[in-house]
């Protein structure tokens, strides 16, 4: 009797421990990255755009998309996102920022459950850093970081993200398509 | 051999030893019944704790268990939709982009006690429609809801700051995720994937 009570005692206190610790485990792989350092770089900035849409604002930006094959796209990427965050600074002049500024991110960036899938460096153009957090099979989140010498952007977002359907936005919403690479088609 | 008798009562008893064995032979093991007394209770005053050990752990562990539950259902319940939220509370119907605050304000109650669906006018389609359901508990009285204005407007212009904030970040991550592709391609590879093409 009482050794069984003593194997139910260890097995309650098991499940406990498993609750608790996916609990903990699930908080920790969240792939949203803490972008609020950054927010000195505002006042020195002459263009800002601070993006912040969690899970709420989401579903109630979504709520308020129509029908048309646009919203239908957006609707797509969005549904089953956790939040969007997008900080993006223009400054007038170079040398505004320094790389310690962008170190409070890359350190986040360097933790294990974060993998740099794309890294483009240059010094005309600037640099752009894609980095996937991966959950099981699925992608748990994106975070970018795109620097050049007047800007710095930093976009995560949070929740599966279908990256080919997330790069077919560019020429939407009145937004003209760069089009850099596009086949010229010869006319007759 | 005197000596005997002090150690196995053999030979020649010794008088002095006999002595002793008649003074010590009182205070001799006799075997006897145990005896319980009557008015004592056995069991009676065993320390709770001791005794309701185990349950007590177990009801503990339990207890742990569902405060971890219990947390987890929390914070699930804090990253709730506010769509959800809005179909649990009945005063803030659902409004779509083409509708008008004025066509929703007015709620219809039914006295009948039942639950009356309300579809507004100009409502079509799953994202139009406006059916809210309104229980009311007084019978006898007919009551004319009317959702506040002001609140309706507000929402709708938090949803659309939000609808274009989700624009100007799409936009944003598409236009830097291509220029990151299309730099990993090069531009002497899709010359060449064209010329295949």
């Amino acid at each position: 009797m009482k050794s069984s009570a003593k194997t139910t005692l260890k097995l309650a206190l098991l499940v406990v421990f498993v609750v608790l610790g996916t609990t903990a485990t699930t908080m920790a792989q969240n792939a949203r990255i803490q972008t609020s350092q950054l927010e000195a770089l505002a006042a020195k900035a002459s263009e800002t755009v601070d993006v912040n849409l969690d899970e709420k604002l989401l579903a109630l930006a979504g709520g308020f998309l129509g029908n048309d094959p646009d919203d239908r796209k957006v609707r797509e990427i969005v549904s089953g996102l956790k939040g969007i965050y997008v900080k993006s600074f223009e400054f007038e002049t170079e040398g505004m920022y320094s790389a310690a500024d962008l170190e409070s991110i890359r350190s986040q960036l360097r933790n294990a459950s974060w993998t740099r899938i794309v890294n483009v460096s240059s010094k005309k153009e600037g640099s752009v850093e894609v980095y996937l957090m991966q959950t099981g099979s699925q992608i748990g989140g994106l975070a970018l970081l795109a620097t050049d010498p007047k800007e710095i952007t930093v976009v995560n977002i949070v929740g599966p993200v279908d990256l080919a359907k997330l790069s077919q936005m560019e020429g939407n919403f009145g937004i003209p398509e760069l089009g850099i690479d596009k086949p010229k088609v010869k006319k007759n | 051999m005197k000596e005997d008798y002090l150690w196995d009562r053999s030979g020649e008893p010794d008088p002095e030893i006999q002595q002793l064995e008649e003074i010590l032979g009182t205070l001799r093991y006799q075997p006897r019944e145990l005896e319980i007394p009557a008015d004592l209770e056995v069991g009676r005053k065993r320390n709770f704790f001791r005794m309701f050990t185990p349950a007590l752990a177990i009801a503990a562990a339990i207890a742990l268990l569902l405060l971890g539950v219990g947390v987890w259902f929390a914070l699930q319940r804090l990253q709730t939709s506010p769509r959800r939220e809005l179909a649990k509370n009945p005063a803030i119907p659902t409004v779509s982009p083409n509708q008008s605050p004025a066509n929703v304000k007015e709620l219809v109650v039914n006295p009948d006690h039942r639950e009356t669906p309300v579809e507004m006018p100009h409502a079509s389609g799953d994202n139009q429609s406006v059916a809210t359901t309104i229980k009311h508990r007084n019978r006898h009285t007919t009551v004319r809801s009317t959702v506040d204005e002001s609140q309706l407007a507000a929402n709708r212009q938090e949803a659309q700051a939000a609808k274009d904030q989700l624009f100007l970040a799409l936009r944003l991550t598409s236009m830097k995720l291509n220029y990151a592709q299309r730099k990993t391609q090069g531009p002497n590879i899709k010359e060449n994937q064209h010329r295949i093409g």
